[in-house]
């Protein structure tokens, strides 16, 4: 418990006829990545936006730093949202700091923060100018830049990655490897699963609202056990319609993820399997967090 | 609440990034351009006209009126050599531009003379020769009961009249036909500063929820604390522009004054325009009082601030500026509605139906300063009239601050009122 960063306990925030966020409780330690998982509209951003004081609970208490949300803690927060956006006709200088005044830093800190950290993305040579000029994806950057440039000791970002390319892809997530390492708490707001397997340490999965699965990513995986397959193989993929008490995911003209369900016997699929194609590869693992995902949330369903 | 050095940060940046954007500059060199335009313009159109060669034919039966207009001024008036048939046959073929036909009666004080024109005779011709003729008309009848020259004069002498107002404090002030025009002007100013600057604030608030930065602004201050920054900040600019056309205005009339005297004095044609330019000879500007001038300022401030607290919500509420018509709709109602009442209250600013209009708060900015350029107002009606446009801007801005709040945030759909109205009351 002590050392904390977040705490959520029961909170519920309705937006008229609509529960958007139905009594979540979580914790979230320092120094860890959380992913916040689930589709559009499962309570995600609403609950990011409380964390941020953007807005209030209905009922239950949000805890930062071992305050309640406010003023106060709204400065030691980054916040890159879903949805991006900067003032267009302000110099990309000028505007990272104006935001880092606003989140309390002096003007001269603000300016040699903002310095490494544009140096650091090869960005200083845009300082004097306007952010209308620059294209969408050095717009990304220096967002991301105003969302970090004030050393703040929790970090939001809600789909990070969308629209940017592969390269300054993999430099965002390195930088925020780098931040985890440095001892701050990252959230990690997204619906693509293959990017929660790579960064996350925990997980919170929210679904119309409720968190249905929240903890330790493997432990939660290996509480589900070896029981999905992964096959690599040449040939006609139809067969893998016709495999009984399986859940077919991840496929491709060459490849499948294979999930078991009960009554299903691996062996017996590897021989089926042999029928039709030549396999290439046959391994037996824990499941994906899209399938503990889909899991989930059919398990929310039935119960 | 309020964290003083974020709402300083924002005013700062409202106000710098305007000062610095083109649409300041140039609004605040082409306003004054444009109002000075529309000033001097017809005076400006009319000279250029009057440059045009114009003759018209005298058709006189008297005998010697026709030869003394003539004698006036021979490149204006020419003797008819025609019939009147004639002549108008002549008018409708376009040959003349007009002819007056003078008869007999009218040296006996009856009958008149009639103008005939092709419609091209605008007032200044109709007049000067109405003038013109009046005046040879009475010398020509002076002249025959053989009046002395003291009573040609005493006729031809005009009263000098003036206008004085006297305050509580026994202040004589001069004129109140120009206070009555001052009144006017500001009552005019604030209102195209309302609509100006309520838009400035509206697009202010829409183009940061367009372009999506709200979100990052919100999860750093307060709305309302941003809400308020952007108020000051526009209001700041606002007294700034004045204050650059304040100095500009003084300057120009310290220049201006002998231009104006020497231009006009330069060769008047008419008795009227003789008048115009021995008035603007004398023309110096009666003072303009210290209370004229605070409540100008005043007012201005207090009817901004309520208007952009309104112009601020209807920006929260909707995603582009075509969709803020319906929602803008009351408002420019609210600040036109005075508009239609400036006349009543400035002829008559201590009836009760301009003393209750002016102390409304959605039309004091407008109104009040009107009845301070023209008389005194009263103190308590000043003051209650400040106390309860403040009250008035504290509700509205409450409110405001929690339709932004919910606004900023919603995106695709636009707000009905009834919806607004929700926003307000949520929790």
């Amino acid at each position: 418990m002590s050392d904390s960063i977040v705490e959520f306990e029961g909170v519920t925030k309705q937006f008229g006829d609509f529960r958007a966020v139905d009594n979540v409780s979580f914790d979230v330690n320092q120094g860890r990545i959380f992913g916040l998982l689930g589709p559009n509209g499962a309570g995600k951003t609403t609950s990011i936006r409380m964390l941020t004081y953007i807005l209030k609970p209905d009922s239950g208490s949000i805890r930062l730093f071992g305050t309640p949300v406010g003023s106060e803690t709204q400065a030691r927060l980054g916040y890159l949202p879903e949805e991006r956006g900067l003032y267009k006709k302000m110099k990309v200088g000028e505007q990272l700091i104006y935001l880092c005044r606003l989140r309390g830093l002096t003007r001269q800190d603000a300016r040699q923060r903002i310095r490494l950290w544009l140096e650091r993305f090869d960005a200083y040579g845009w300082i004097g100018k306007e952010v209308g000029e620059l294209s969408k994806g050095m717009q990304q950057k220096i967002q991301f830049v105003a969302t970090i440039a004030h050393d703040p000791d929790c970090l939001i970002f809600d789909e990070p990655f969308s629209g940017l390319d592969p390269i300054n892809s993999e430099m965002l997530k390195e930088v925020i490897l780098e931040l985890r390492d440095a001892g701050k708490t990252i959230f990690f707001a997204t619906h693509r699963m293959e990017q929660v397997e790579q960064l996350c340490d925990d997980i919170a999965l929210f679904h119309n609202g409720k968190l249905i699965l929240n903890g330790n990513l493997d432990q939660i995986r290996s509480s589900y056990g070896h029981n999905s397959i992964r096959l690599r193989f040449t040939g006609d993929s139809r067969f893998l319609s016709e495999l009984q008490n399986v859940r077919i995911n991840n496929r491709s003209t060459n490849f499948a993820e294979i999930r078991l369900l009960d009554g299903a016997d691996d062996q017996a699929i590897l021989s089926q399997a042999q029928q039709h194609v030549r396999v290439q590869g046959f391994e037996l693992v824990q499941p994906s967090i899209q399938e503990i995902f889909i899991d989930s949330v059919s398990g929310e369903v039935q119960g | 609440m309020i964290q003083k050095e974020k709402l300083l940060l924002i005013i700062q940046r409202e106000y710098m990034t305007r000062l610095k954007s083109k649409i300041f500059i140039v609004s605040t060199i082409l306003a004054p351009v444009v109002m000075i335009l529309l000033l001097v313009l017809p005076a400006v159109i009319q000279t250029m006209s009057g440059d045009r060669v114009r003759q018209f034919l005298v058709y006189d039966e008297t005998g010697i009126i026709g030869t003394e207009m003539v004698a006036s001024d021979s490149a204006y008036y020419r003797m008819a050599e025609n019939t009147p048939d004639e002549l108008r046959e002549s008018l409708m073929r376009g040959e003349i531009e007009g002819y007056l036909v003078v008869p007999h009666e009218v040296l006996d004080g009856q009958g008149k003379a009639v103008f005939y024109h092709g419609g091209t005779a605008g007032m200044s011709v109709t007049s000067r020769i109405r003038s013109d003729l009046q005046q040879i008309v009475r010398n020509i009848r002076l002249d025959r009961i053989e009046a002395s020259e003291e009573v040609k004069q005493i006729l031809a002498d005009r009263v000098q009249t003036e206008n004085l107002t006297i305050t509580a404090e026994g202040e004589e002030a001069a004129d109140s036909g120009f206070y009555m025009f001052l009144g006017f002007i500001m009552g005019f100013i604030i209102y195209g500063a309302m609509f100006g600057y309520g838009a400035v604030i509206m697009r202010s608030v829409m183009e940061e929820k367009t372009s999506r930065i709200v979100e990052v602004i919100a999860s750093s201050v307060r709305p309302f604390e941003l809400l308020m920054g952007k108020v000051i900040g526009v209001a700041l600019l606002g007294l700034t522009q004045f204050a650059i056309w304040a100095v500009a205005g003084a300057l120009l009339m310290v220049a201006a004054g002998p231009v104006i005297s020497l231009f006009m004095g330069s060769g008047p044609e008419t008795a009227q325009a003789a008048e115009a330019a021995s008035d603007v000879a004398a023309f110096s500007i009666p003072p303009i009082g210290p209370m004229i001038w605070i409540g100008f300022v005043l007012f201005f401030l207090l009817g901004f601030l309520i208007y952009s607290s309104l112009f601020a919500a209807v920006g929260s509420a909707v995603d582009q500026e075509s969709d803020s018509q319906q929602l803008q709709l009351p408002i420019i109602m609210l600040i036109i509605i005075p508009l239609m009442f400036l006349f009543p209250v400035s002829d008559d600013p201590a009836s009760t139906l301009a003393v209750t209009l002016s102390m409304v708060p959605f039309f004091a900015p407008i109104l009040m300063p009107v009845r301070m350029a023209v008389l005194q107002v009263p103190l308590w009606q000043f003051g209650l009239t400040i106390v309860l446009m403040i009250m008035t801007f504290v509700v509205l801005i409450w409110m405001s601050s929690r339709i932004y709040r919910t606004g900023i945030l919603m995106y695709g759909k636009k707000a009905s009122f009834r919806e607004l109205w929700r926003w307000v009351r949520e929790k």
